[in-house]
């Protein structure tokens, strides 16, 4: 909206990057994926709240179910490699579905805003039933000397009440 | 294996029930059951005190929430003049839901049906047509919103459907003594953080009840990974110290885990500390103290947390206070709210980090929270099974242990920690609801 556009190769190295991401959460390579973020990482998830038409907000300005950074999320993973992840056993099964990337460029010269649309399909063991998330996300990449990094990942639900008895995935 | 036969009746299920709790027995059905549903409803939330809303969550005038209880939505109001009141969310017209959100504010509730409309207290104000259609034979005055009783202690406001029911004060019975650890760690109380988590589980809503009532018994197992990795200040061995305390024949129950080597009021920053020796009396000082890890559930749906979590293993780490609602919803199903409780006066800093603990392990993504869950789904599934028909489980746990006399607090104090007598307590209340003699 008025902004420079992003050229063309950055835009789609920056979208690669996002499907690359996404991959390596589903194949649960979750070093890999560490990896992928910058040491100043911002991983939020605001909480949604149902109010009025009117309301001057409907995402918690305070709320969190994610609020993480590099450390926590270190935390979360190596939580994931013990034998005692009750909650990852068996493992969730998660499609990652990335759509409607669009970079426009950032605060700072490296670093990109990227929006995008992400539908995550989740199963459980032998359960019939998956639980289905859908979020808008407002991420900022980094180029940096090694390649593309996570900076921020800023994802918020489509839902207030979510119908999941854990949220044990990263989003 | 002795299976009952579907016959029996429910009348008679509960009285045996009843009796089984004493010698340390109680089914497996409870957990998932319609017809045990259905009675909960009807006798139990239907006369119990439940929680509704903490003040800090509807500070100004015309703030309001909606909330449950029972199968019942409510709509829990602050007035013009800064009074709490809670109403039936239904239009007394036709039955129109008011209030659609979760959370507003507004001066008035008007009905999107006929336009009828509400003060903010529930006073019926206005009627369309009032005079060329009712002809002056309706008064305004008998056809408010459906009124529920309110009282509230520390920022805690309950709700009670019966009219007849004790006050809350004797409802609570003592146990507001162990609450002031999780409201009254600041001279200026508590507030929550934001807006509660919300989600849905297949959960029946008692497990958590009895799992916050004091279950040390799982923390060593079910969250082995924290221990494991060292960023939770207890070891398998000596976890099992501290006290389990009930409120006799009220149904409350809280856990207090010790660490030998834990410091006193270890993870509060200095000043936090300061407060709490002037907020709490010698004996919550006493008590408090020493306690690492505390757990407690008021009957019947609503519980606390407050326990260290530490980001750098080995370290003792920051305090955080979760509250936490279990609405039924159906058998075996409920809607879990989980706040996190911040003293008042507290520094930014303090709240902050002391959230981010909180998220981090009982927020919907919190790594304690996602186990506990996981077990309890399964306790659920488990319980809705035909053959668990006519099964126990053993609540025999210190079935012996005598009150602790040097225990400076009111209630029923037993050791160890683990220990299930605030189980029996717990279940023997619910039962005497449930039997029609609560
Ligand atoms: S139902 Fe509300 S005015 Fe008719
Ligand atoms: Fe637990």
């Amino acid at each position: 909206m008025g902004e420079q556009p992003v050229d063309r190769d950055t835009a789609s190295a920056i979208q690669e990057f996002m499907f690359r991401e996404a991959l390596a959460l589903d194949e649960r390579r979750f070093r890999d994926w560490l990896a992928m973020l910058t040491d100043d990482i911002r991983y939020e998830a605001p909480l949604r709240v149902i109010r009025e038409g009117l309301a001057v907000w409907d995402l918690s300005p305070t709320s969190r179910i994610f609020d993480d950074d590099r450390q926590t999320l270190e935390v979360r993973i190596q939580r994931l490699e013990t034998d005692f992840a009750w909650a990852e056993q068996p493992p969730s099964q998660t499609r990652h579905f990335v759509t409607n990337v669009l970079a426009d460029p950032g605060d700072n010269p490296d670093e990109y805003k990227v929006h995008s649309n992400c539908f995550i399909y989740r199963s459980r063991g032998t359960s019939p039933t998956p639980s289905l998330y859908s979020l808008s996300r407002k991420d900022v990449v980094r180029r940096t000397e090694d390649g593309w990094r996570l900076a921020r990942r800023w994802a918020a639900f489509d839902q207030a009440l979510i119908n999941a008895h854990n949220l044990s995935i990263l989003i | 294996m002795n299976t009952k036969p579907e016959s029996q009746s429910l009348a008679a299920w509960v009285e045996e029930t009843r009796e089984g709790i004493d010698s340390g027995r109680f089914p497996v059905r409870a957990f998932n059951d319609q017809a045990v549903y259905d009675l909960e409803q009807e006798r139990l939330f239907s006369k119990t005190w439940c929680f509704l809303a903490h003040e800090s969550e509807i500070p100004h005038p015309g703030d309001y929430v909606t909330r449950y209880i029972g199968n019942n939505n409510l709509i829990v109001a602050r007035d013009e003049h800064g009074e709490i009141h809670a109403n039936l969310n239904m239009c007394r017209h036709r039955g129109n839901v008011m209030c659609k959100a979760e959370m507003g504010n507004a001066s008035h509730f008007r009905c999107s049906y006929h336009g009828w409309t509400y003060k903010n207290s529930g006073e019926l104000v206005g009627v369309p047509y009032m005079k060329e259609g009712y002809e002056g034979r309706l008064k305004r005055k008998d056809w408010g919103l459906v009124r529920v009783r309110v009282d509230s202690y520390e920022g805690l406001v309950f709700g009670c459907l019966d009219p007849e029911a004790p006050p809350l004060d004797e409802y609570l019975g003592g146990f507001q003594f162990y609450l002031d650890l999780y409201l009254k760690h600041g001279l200026g109380g508590v507030e929550v953080h934001g807006p509660p988590d919300h989600w849905i589980a297949d959960t029946d809503w008692k497990i958590c009840t009895e799992n916050f009532a004091g279950d040390g018994y799982h923390t060593p197992v079910a969250h082995q990974w924290g221990f494991h990795l060292g960023y939770f200040p207890s070891s398998g061995s000596t976890h099992s110290q501290g006290w389990a305390v009930s409120i006799r024949g009220k149904g409350h129950g809280i856990g207090l885990g010790h660490g030998p080597n834990f410091p006193p009021f270890g993870g509060f920053p200095d000043d936090l500390v300061a407060e709490m020796k002037q907020s709490l009396s010698p004996e919550q000082v006493e008590v408090f103290s020493r306690t690492r890890t505390a757990v407690g559930s008021v009957f019947p749906n609503l519980s606390f947390l407050m326990q260290p979590f530490s980001l750098e293993p080995g370290e003792i780490g920051v305090r955080f206070v979760t509250m936490r609602l279990y609405h039924p919803v159906g058998p075996g199903r409920m809607e879990m709210y989980s706040w996190c409780l911040v003293p008042k006066n507290a520094s930014q800093e303090y709240k902050k980090e002391a959230y981010r603990a909180y998220t981090l392990a009982f927020g919907q993504a919190g790594t304690f929270e996602q186990d506990d869950f996981e077990n309890w789904t399964k306790v659920t599934q488990a319980a809705g099974m035909t053959m668990v028909r006519g099964v126990d489980f053993p609540y025999i746990m210190g079935m012996d242990s005598a009150p602790d006399p040097e225990f400076p607090g009111p209630g029923h104090a037993v050791v160890p920690y683990v220990n299930d007598t605030n189980f029996r307590n717990l279940w023997s209340r619910w039962a005497d609801y449930l039997a029609g003699e609560a």
